[in-house]
């Protein structure tokens, strides 16, 4: 696999492509999930391009379980957006979602997540965290979460965080003999490991290596 | 005898206040000194500046380690070059683990030196050992670099990484009051195994309690940015009894 720009082909089946099997940008992708259905879905963004991914997912039926993973590392001047809209409407359901990205070069990231839990859609578990580094003080990185909540019974949660990479852990990493280079990759790939499928660990290798 | 560390005539600062205020500390190869003083001396300073940390401005004076410009020296030159330091307080590193932690640092090192990679068979053999050394259960290995230990076992973990880097010089910064007789003990064994006619030790503390295990050949008092006193184990006693103002 090259630099470019990936989606996990399970997304890109539901999804509009191109003749390459690329969502294109500014596509928007929508599921509907229904009662007792699993939705797991891992969006994965390696340096080479800028793109827009703006999902939207329905919970409709009673039990339906979402879990979304997001891995995105941008570089030079790209700039990546990332439009999750998450809308409980029925009772019951779960949703999970982990967002983890680094920012380099002069890109620019954007999240906005926003969770909807309808008036009916009791007993609901959403939970969302995007957590962003910035490599540069020329990378930008935003976050936006949103939680509208219209049930009284529920548990939802989110964080957010836009950070640089652990200075003083770096620093004994080296009074350990860890080069600064192989300290930051140490780090990057740690803050993604939660994040990255086990079949990209290769190419997202690559890419922090790329990035660093 | 053969000079590992010569200070001469360290001045520091950090921002615009001057701490180091010309000190002079000559080591040789197998010994053992202590640095003691009282707190506002300037022991984190001595420590902080041996160690490459950015904020420390080196204004005046050298540090020779084995001959070298130990100041000109990066972080990682300074421990490829035999030097350990270990922290009062030792950083969290959420993600990575200690056997990755110290698969990079011992690798970094051998490539350092020119020698070819360890295999990872040697590595683990290698990492078993030293925890046992250390006395640190096996399932720490796979845990991530002091998340969620408690003091004990952080100093513990220091203790093994200085003995999976076998230094020529360790630096131990003990100015923390807050060590329990069990981490005093964990240390004092750390560098008591580890002497030998090659190796040798810094224990810079603000109390006496780590010496009564560690026995230094030399014992320097630091007071205002100096080392105003050299003398041996008797420098101890005297503290113990009369405190640091007799200097």
């Amino acid at each position: 696999m090259g630099y470019g720009n990936y989606i996990d082909p399970f997304v890109a089946l539901r999804a509009p492509q191109d003749d390459n099997g690329v969502i294109p940008s500014g596509a928007k992708e929508s599921y509907t999930v229904g009662a007792g259905e699993k939705l797991e879905l891992t969006f994965v963004v390696l340096p080479g391009e800028s793109r827009d991914i703006d999902v939207a997912i329905d919970l409709v039926g009673e039990g339906a379980e979402v879990s979304l993973k997001g891995l995105y590392l941008c570089g030079g001047d790209e700039r990546v957006n990332f439009r999750i809209l998450m809308h409980h409407r029925a009772p019951g359901c779960v949703s999970r979602q982990l967002f983890n990205g680094i920012a380099g070069g002069m890109s620019r990231v954007t999240f906005e997540g926003r969770i909807i839990v309808a008036p009916d859609a009791q007993k609901t578990e959403a939970y969302q965290e995007n957590h962003n580094i910035v490599l540069s003080d020329q990378a930008h990185a935003e976050t936006m979460p949103q939680l509208e909540i219209y049930a009284d019974d529920v548990k939802c949660s989110h964080g957010a965080t836009v950070g640089r990479l652990d200075e003083e852990a770096l620093f004994y990493m080296r009074t350990r003999g860890v080069p600064e280079k192989d300290a930051k990759v140490l780090q990057m790939l740690s803050f993604l490991s939660p994040v990255t499928p086990e079949d990209k660990r290769e190419s997202v290798e690559k890419a922090v290596l790329q990035l660093v | 005898m053969d000079k590992l560390l010569e200070i001469h005539n360290l001045h520091a600062r950090i921002g615009d206040k001057e701490i180091l205020k010309g000190i002079d500390l000559t080591l040789n190869r197998g010994e053992i000194h202590a640095v003691m003083g009282p707190n506002g001396a300037g022991k984190s300073t001595l420590n902080a500046v041996l160690t490459g940390r950015p904020d420390y401005e080196v204004t005046e004076g050298t540090i020779l380690y084995d001959g070298k410009d130990l100041l000109a020296m990066s972080p990682e030159e300074r421990s490829w070059a035999g030097l350990f330091l270990s922290f009062q307080y030792p950083v969290e590193i959420p993600g990575v683990t200690i056997t990755a932690f110290m698969k990079a640092a011992v690798q970094a090192r051998r490539k350092a030196a020119g020698l070819p990679e360890m295999k990872t068979p040697e590595f683990l053999k290698l990492l078993k050992e030293k925890m046992a050394f250390v006395q640190m259960k096996p399932e720490f290995a796979k845990r991530e670099v002091n998340v969620g230990f408690s003091g004990g076992e952080k100093k513990r973990n220091e203790i093994f990484q200085m003995a999976m880097l076998d230094p020529t010089l360790s630096i131990l910064d003990e100015t923390d009051s807050g060590l329990d007789v069990d981490a005093l003990k964990i240390v004092a064994d750390g560098v008591n195994a580890l002497r030998s006619p090659e190796k040798s030790a810094i224990i810079i503390t603000h109390y006496q309690k780590l010496l009564e295990y560690v026995h230094p050949d030399v014992v320097h008092v630091l007071k205002d940015g100096r080392i105003v006193h050299t003398g041996g184990h008797e420098v101890i006693e005297a503290i113990e009894k009369d405190g640091f103002d007799q200097f």
